[in-house]
Formats: structure tokens, C-alpha cells, sequence
């Protein structure tokens, strides 16, 4: 079986052929993958998966059904999505230790006075804390809007059949409709959060728009 | 590279033998598949595409193969040496700060990931390649050698390791023997009954013969193994690329969501999508251990582990309790929950110097041994005007010592203790920093409690609160809960890399228990008009069992005919060493 002319030349290209298929399947990872990679190795046992700040925002036709998700608050009020019908929603997955929910936090709560006019309705999401710990949280920071005690993860687990929060913090921009509009994965740029809320509150309602002149002039994001 | 390694064989090769024989030759070096017949051409007069060709064929060489795999266990060695981030990042990270000069170094060379270093990517990718190249062409050869018949019947016999002749001269009693043509059929339904494949050559002439072959499941097994291990590695990069591994830590009562955010830590394989996790949820309702509390030399050794937990595996499915164990993984979906450590959380509540809450809840310790004396950091980072720190040990059963320190003494909750030491200032968190939960960065921090301090430190059993000096707050030991600590994996590889090594192991074994022999039988005329049957065995390799096949065969052949005279030329003595004896 002397080895004919063609065959070494089909193999090698064989090979280059795997070799280029082993790189592409080795290196083809996303930027979100590189981010939890890299925080995988850090080792710092700083105890929750932090977003790399990515911002995803929805076109209206490629938006999830609107969220049916239920919770009840710390101060024992239940709430249900059904009543956001109408309203643009903010959702903030946070708890008290979490460095850089310490950051946001102050400029969630600035955006959700200046919002508050137009009928966006802030919530925060807490993952861990015990009601005092997060009550601590408030205080300290003047946070007014209130928070789901989500420390058995329910909140969570229906909303990931819309979009996966990914990180803590992760911040949610529900339509009028109550689909998700955008998704701020790690600390919120406060210009961009601006911006899309001012997306959301710019389109329409589900049926009756209920305030559809006051957006004009929040978009004022640089 | 020697000119021919394997000349020894070709004065007997005939050239009709040459292909049929080329997937078997070479049977010294174990498994290797491939003629080592390479021209000795000196590299220099190699072409581009020759010196490719030279290349490949070297790679894929089982010699090459065997190497490979030796390397790359040779090459996993360092993984543990060292400690691998993929196991626990967090001993690298305290590893690099001991280290800081030979470990940035060690980091270099990648002795940290070794699992997914460049140089073992290339080793296993190498292998890869070699299999697929080896096991390609040996395929194709064994389905050509199954389709072709036996080997031309050899000229001379004696020159083959077994050999022997019969004479059939009847029965004395005046029947002649069988002619030629009868004696090799009869022969060749024998050896047919010995699950021989048989062929009958020359059936007109004098001396007709009979070539026969069994012991391709021998390749077959072989062929299965290789390409087996090639499925192995398929199914381990799938798990590489598309399983995850995950950390988190429950507190009783507590719950879990499989959501990258409900992770303490998370590792993806190379092409995870964190939009594909399983969203299932778990809640720990109580974790039970028991400890030996029978035995003397056991005594306060863990017994048993048990985790009560209620699962909803999705969303929109009811919830039910499972019972979580060591070594018995919950299992959702493909997603594998695994028991692997566990601890106690004392539940704090820590006031502030303004008199509110600051913190309240369970706070996860760290067990160092066996009597489960765990260290402790319990951060309040709303508490005004300052923040406050805590660092310690808590012991579940606290004996004090004749110098005054306490120590534990049985990992059962018998006398619990917090033993801490307490400071005010900037914990390190507001400005976004990852900070360890299980570290307290005192850079910014002043003390306030402290066995050196004029305050002492804060010892407190459940239920007792302490005041902090200078009215900067109190922290009160409510109680005492348990945590487990899980791993949460899903490899997609792991039923593959099942089936496939299990296939591996069934093709190591058909090739190492299958013979593989080739038997010719030639028959001819005495010139008294007897018949004579000449027989010649050959196997692949040295093998010693060639012998007995050959008394088999020698008695299943006098059998039949009922032997009168045998021929001297009997079973020589095993082949010495440096006798050829190729196929």
C-alpha cells in the first residue's frame, strides 16, 4: 500500500480543515461568556455574578410576551404585574452587600422621582436580604420605591421565561405592555437608563395610551 | 529512520499478500497500523507537499498515538500540583498573593488552567487528528480484508512457526485413503467448525490447499477502541463547550434559583449560553447531619448528610420535596445538583449607632476542621454614621481552655459561641469594588473590639447582645441555622463520554482475547498412493498459544481420519525471538 499521490493531499486538507473547525469552536465565545470567564478566575469569592454593563434593547417586534410575574413587597403589599398595564416599569435586581448596587443606587432613585411624573413605576428585586437588611439598604441611600422580597428566587424563575436576568445587578425596562424593552446587565449608566425609559414611554399603549404627550423632552440623553 | 524496518518479512511475502497484510504488519509495536515503509528520504530533498505528506504520516501513526496519550497524561500532571482556577479560583488568587513572583509565572505557563491551556489544547487536539487519520484508512483497510479471501497458500510451510505433516495411508485394513481433493475439503469443514473463514485453492490439480483466517473481530475490537476514544474526546469537548459549573450556598429556609443571578460563582464552558439554563428552583428546608456518637475512636465523625429540599423544575410545573445526599445528586433535566459542603450560619442582628437595624440575617461561616470551628465575617454596610465590620470564629461547641481561649471541641451545636472582633469605617463596598464575602479589608476600618484592645473581644452565645463601645451600635447572636453548599453542573458530555468509553473498554478487550491466526492446509500424494496434508499456523505477533491451536488442529485432523503414520517433522519448540514470523 504505497501511498498514492492524491490521498496525502486530501488528508492534510482533512486536517487543516479540523484544526480550523477545533479553532473556531474554541474561540467562539460571546463578550458576556469572556466576562464570566473572567470573573469564574478571579477568585475574589466576592459572591454574585456582576454584569459587564451590556445594554440589550428590544425592538417592539422582537419583544418577549408581556411579563406575568407576581411577589410580595417588604412591607407585605403583593403585587402583580397585571396592575403595570398602562405604565413603564423599572425592574433592579439588587441586595445590600453587592458593591456596585451600592453604586447605582443613588441614581436609580434620582430617575425614579424625575419619572415619576410620567407614571414609571420603579421596583426593586431583592435576591438575599432579610426585610430590616434591605430596610437598612433604603434608608441609607433615601431609596423610595419599594422592592419584591425575592429571596427563595420565585420572582426570578418567572421572569426568566422573558428575559434571564443575567447579573446583580440587572436592571429591567418593561413597555406599556409589559414587555420586556430593555436589559442593563451590571451597573446602569444613568444616561442610558434615561434614554430607555424614555424609549418605552415614548411608544404607545396597549389599548388607550393613558399620557401619551408627556414624554416629549425627557429624551435628552447626550 | 531505519530503511525498512520490517525487511525481516519480505523474502516470504509474496506480492499478492502485500495489500491484504499491509493493515496488520509491523505487530511488534503493539498497535501500530502502518507499514513503517516510509523511504529513507533525507528531509532536505522533501517538497513542500512531500514534507506535509512526511508530516501526517507521522502523526498519524499509532506510535505517534500512544505517545500522544502518554503525553497527555504526563501533561495533566501539573493540574495537580497546582491549584486549578476551575476548581476553586479562590485558592489561585490566595496562591498568586503567596507567590507573587514564581506564581506570576507559573501563571504565564498557564500551570493554573491546565485543562484549557494552550499546550494542552495542542496535545489533545494532536491526538485528535492522529485518531481520526489512524482510525480512517484502518477502517477502510479491515472492510477491504473482509471482503478478500484468506492469503495465498505459501510455497513452503516449514519456514512458518507451527507446522506439521499428516500421511493418509489408509487403514491398513486395505481402504485407501481419501484423495487429495476429499482430504482438503474435509479439512476445510474442520477448520470452518474452528470458526475459521476458509477458501479452497487449486482444487483440480495435485495438490489442492486450503487457506483459512479468524480473529478479525481482533481488528474490529481494535478499530471499535480507537474510534471509541475519539468519541470520548468528542464528548468531553461538548461538555467543555457547552456545560456549565456553578456555586451557591444555601441557608435553611432559603431558596435558588438557576439563573446566572442566583449564583455565588459561575464557570461556562467556551460556548455557554447563559440563556439556556434550566430554570428550576430549589429550596432547602433542612439539612440534617449526623455525627458518630457511638464509637470511641470515630466519635464526632460526620455519619451522614442530609439535605430536604423542594425542587420545582420549571416554572410552570408543582413543586416537590427530594431528598439530597453526598454522592446522590439531585438531577434536573440534565443539570446535576451535587452536596458539597456545609457549614452553620449564625443568624445576627446588627444595630447601628443610630439605634436602626443595620443587618439582620443568616451569615454563612466557613468550617476549618472537623469540629467545625469556623471562621466568620459579617459585613453591615447601611449602618450609620459609620459602617461596621465584624471578623471572628464561631463554635458550635465552645470549650475555654486554662489560658482563657476558647476552642471547639465537637461539631454538634452543644454550646455555640461567636467570638468576635468588631470594627467602624469604610467597609471597601460603595465605591463597586468586589470585596470576598468571607474577607474584611481593615485598610479603611479602625478597631473597636479585640483581645488587645482595652474593650476585649465579643463573645456571645444565642440570644445575648452586645453593646459596642462608644454607643456605635450592638450586634445580638439571635440563632443558628445550617447552610449547604452546592455545586451545579450540567455536562452535555457526560452520557457520550459514558457510552463511549464504555465502547472503548468492550474494543480493548475483543482485541486483546481475539487471536488472529491464518491456517493453510496443502495436500499432496506419497508415492506409496497415500495422501499426505500438509499444515502451516501463523499468528499475528509472538503467541504462544499458536502451539496448542496447532495441537487442536493436528488432532481434529487425525480424528478425522483416524491416523496411522505421522510424519516426523513435528511441532517445533516456540519460535526463538528473532524468528520472523509476520503475517
Amino acid at each position: 500500500m504505497a501511498p498514492g499521490s492524491s490521498r496525502p493531499r486530501s488528508r492534510a486538507s482533512t486536517l487543516v480543515a479540523l484544526l480550523a473547525t477545533a479553532t473556531l469552536l474554541i474561540t467562539g465565545c460571546s463578550a458576556q461568556n469572556n466576562s464570566l470567564a473572567e470573573q469564574a478566575n478571579a477568585g475574589d469569592n466576592k459572591n454574585y455574578i456582576a454584569g459587564d454593563g451590556s445594554v440589550a434593547e428590544y425592538a417592539p417586534g422582537t419583544r418577549s410576551e408581556p411579563v406575568d410575574v407576581m411577589g410580595e413587597l417588604y412591607d407585605g403589599t403583593t403585587v402583580d404585574s397585571s396592575q403595570w398595564v398602562g405604565d413603564v416599569v423599572v425592574l433592579n435586581v439588587w441586595y445590600a452587600a453587592c458593591a456596585p448596587c451600592r453604586v447605582e443606587a443613588p441614581m436609580l432613585q434620582t430617575l425614579s422621582s424625575s419619572f415619576a411624573p410620567e407614571g414609571v413605576r420603579f421596583y426593586g428585586i431583592n435576591v438575599r436580604d432579610e426585610k430590616s437588611t434591605a430596610e437598612a439598604f433604603e434608608r441609607n441611600f433615601g431609596i423610595t420605591y419599594p422592592s419584591f422580597v425575592d429571596r427563595d428566587g420565585k420572582l426570578l424563575l418567572s421572569l426568566t421565561s422573558y428575559v434571564p436576568p443575567q447579573a446583580v445587578p440587572t436592571t429591567l425596562v418593561l413597555d406599556r405592555q409589559g414587555r420586556v424593552s430593555a436589559r442593563i446587565l451590571g451597573v446602569a449608566d444613568e444616561s442610558t437608563l434615561k434614554t430607555l425609559i424614555a424609549d418605552a414611554l415614548a411608544e404607545d399603549g396597549p389599548a388607550a395610551p393613558p399620557n401619551p404627550s408627556t414624554t416629549a423632552g425627557t429624551d435628552d440623553a447626550s | 529512520m531505519p530503511a525498512n524496518p520490517s525487511s525481516g518479512q519480505t523474502p516470504r511475502q509474496t506480492p499478492g499478500q502485500t495489500a491484504e497484510d499491509a493493515p496488520g504488519q509491523a505487530p511488534d509495536q503493539g498497535l501500530d497500523s502502518r507499514p513503517d515503509q516510509t523511504p529513507d528520504i533525507s528531509v532536505s530533498s522533501l517538497s513542500a507537499g512531500e514534507m506535509l505528506r512526511w508530516v501526517w504520516r507521522q502523526l498519524t501513526s499509532m506510535r505517534t498515538a500512544l505517545q500522544l496519550l502518554l503525553l497527555l497524561a504526563v501533561a495533566a500532571v501539573p493540574g495537580s500540583l497546582f491549584p486549578q482556577r476551575r476548581a476553586n479560583p479562590a485558592v489561585v488568587t490566595q496562591y498568586l498573593k503567596d507567590n507573587p513572583d514564581t506564581g506570576r509565572w507559573l501563571d504565564r505557563l498557564q500551570m493554573f488552567d491546565v485543562f484549557s491551556s494552550v499546550w494542552f489544547s495542542a496535545i489533545y487536539l494532536l491526538l485528535f487528528t492522529s485518531l481520526v487519520g489512524c482510525v480512517l484508512p484502518r477502517t477502510k483497510a479491515h472492510l477491504k480484508a473482509l471482503r478478500s479471501a484468506p492469503p495465498r497458500t505459501p510455497r513452503r510451510f516449514a519456514r512458518l512457526p507451527q507446522h506439521g505433516t499428516i500421511v493418509l495411508n489408509g487403514d491398513g485394513a486395505g481402504t485407501p485413503g481419501p484423495d487429495p481433493a476429499t482430504a482438503v475439503k474435509d479439512a476445510a469443514a474442520i477448520l470452518r467448525k474452528l470458526r475459521y473463514r476458509v477458501d479452497i485453492r487449486d482444487a483440480d490439480t495435485a495438490t489442492p490447499s486450503v487457506g483459512a483466517e479468524r480473529g478479525f473481530m481482533k481488528e474490529a475490537g481494535n478499530l471499535l477502541f480507537h474510534t471509541a476514544l475519539i468519541g470520548v474526546l468528542v464528548s468531553v469537548a461538548i461538555g467543555g463547550m457547552f456545560g456549565y459549573r456553578g456555586q451557591k450556598l444555601i441557608v435553611e429556609g432559603e431558596g435558588f434559583t438557576n439563573a446566572l443571578i442566583g449564583y455565588d460563582s459561575f464557570s461556562p464552558g467556551t460556548n455557554f449560553n447563559p440563556d439556556t439554563l434550566t430554570p428550576f428552583a430549589l429550596t432547602l428546608n433542612d439539612f440534617e447531619v449526623r455525627f458518630n456518637r457511638d464509637e470511641q475512636a470515630t466519635y464526632g465523625q460526620p455519619l451522614d448528610f442530609t439535605a430536604r429540599m423542594t425542587v420545582q423544575e420549571s416554572p410552570d410545573q408543582p413543586a416537590e420535596d427530594r431528598v439530597l445526599k453526598v454522592n446522590a445528586p439531585i438531577g434536573i433535566g440534565g443539570t446535576n445538583v451535587y452536596l458539597v459542603g456545609n457549614g452553620y450560619a449564625p443568624v445576627v442582628e446588627v444595630r447601628d449607632g443610630e439605634g436602626n437595624i443595620a443587618f439582620s440575617g443568616p451569615v454563612p461561616s466557613q468550617p476549618t476542621d472537623t469540629a467545625y470551628t469556623s471562621t466568620i465575617v459579617i459585613k453591615a454596610p447601611d449602618a450609620n454614621p459609620d459602617q461596621l465590620g465584624f471578623v471572628g470564629f464561631f463554635l458550635p461547641t465552645a470549650v475555654v481552655n486554662s489560658e482563657g481561649l476558647a476552642f471547639g471541641s465537637d461539631p454538634d451545636p452543644f454550646n455555640p459561641r461567636l467570638n468576635l472582633n468588631s470594627y467602624y469605617g469604610d467597609l471597601g463596598l460603595d465605591d463597586g469594588t468586589p470585596r470576598s464575602v468571607y474577607q474584611l479589608d481593615t485598610t479603611d476600618l479602625t478597631q473597636l473590639n479585640g483581645r488587645d484592645l482595652a474593650a476585649g473581644g465579643i463573645v456571645l452565645e444565642p440570644g445575648q447582645t452586645y453593646e459596642l463601645p462608644d454607643g456605635r451600635g450592638s450586634i445580638t447572636f439571635d440563632s443558628l441555622k445550617r447552610f449547604v453548599a452546592l455545586d451545579i453542573t450540567y455536562d452535555p458530555g457526560k452520557i457520550g463520554a459514558l457510552i463511549f468509553s464504555t465502547l472503548a473498554l468492550t474494543g480493548l478487550i475483543l482485541s486483546l482475547i481475539t487471536a488472529r491466526r491464518r491456517v493453510w492446509i496443502k495436500a499432496g500424494a506419497t508415492p506409496e498412493g497415500g495422501t499426505t496434508l500438509e499444515y502451516g499456523l501463523l499468528a499475528r505477533g509472538e503467541d504462544p498459544s499458536l502451539r496448542n491451536e496447532a495441537t487442536k488442529l493436528e488432532q481434529a485432523l487425525s480424528a478425522r481420519w483416524g491416523i496411522t503414520s505421522r510424519s516426523d517433522e513435528q511441532k517445533k519448540p516456540l519460535p526463538s525471538p528473532d524468528t520472523p514470523q509476520h503475517i
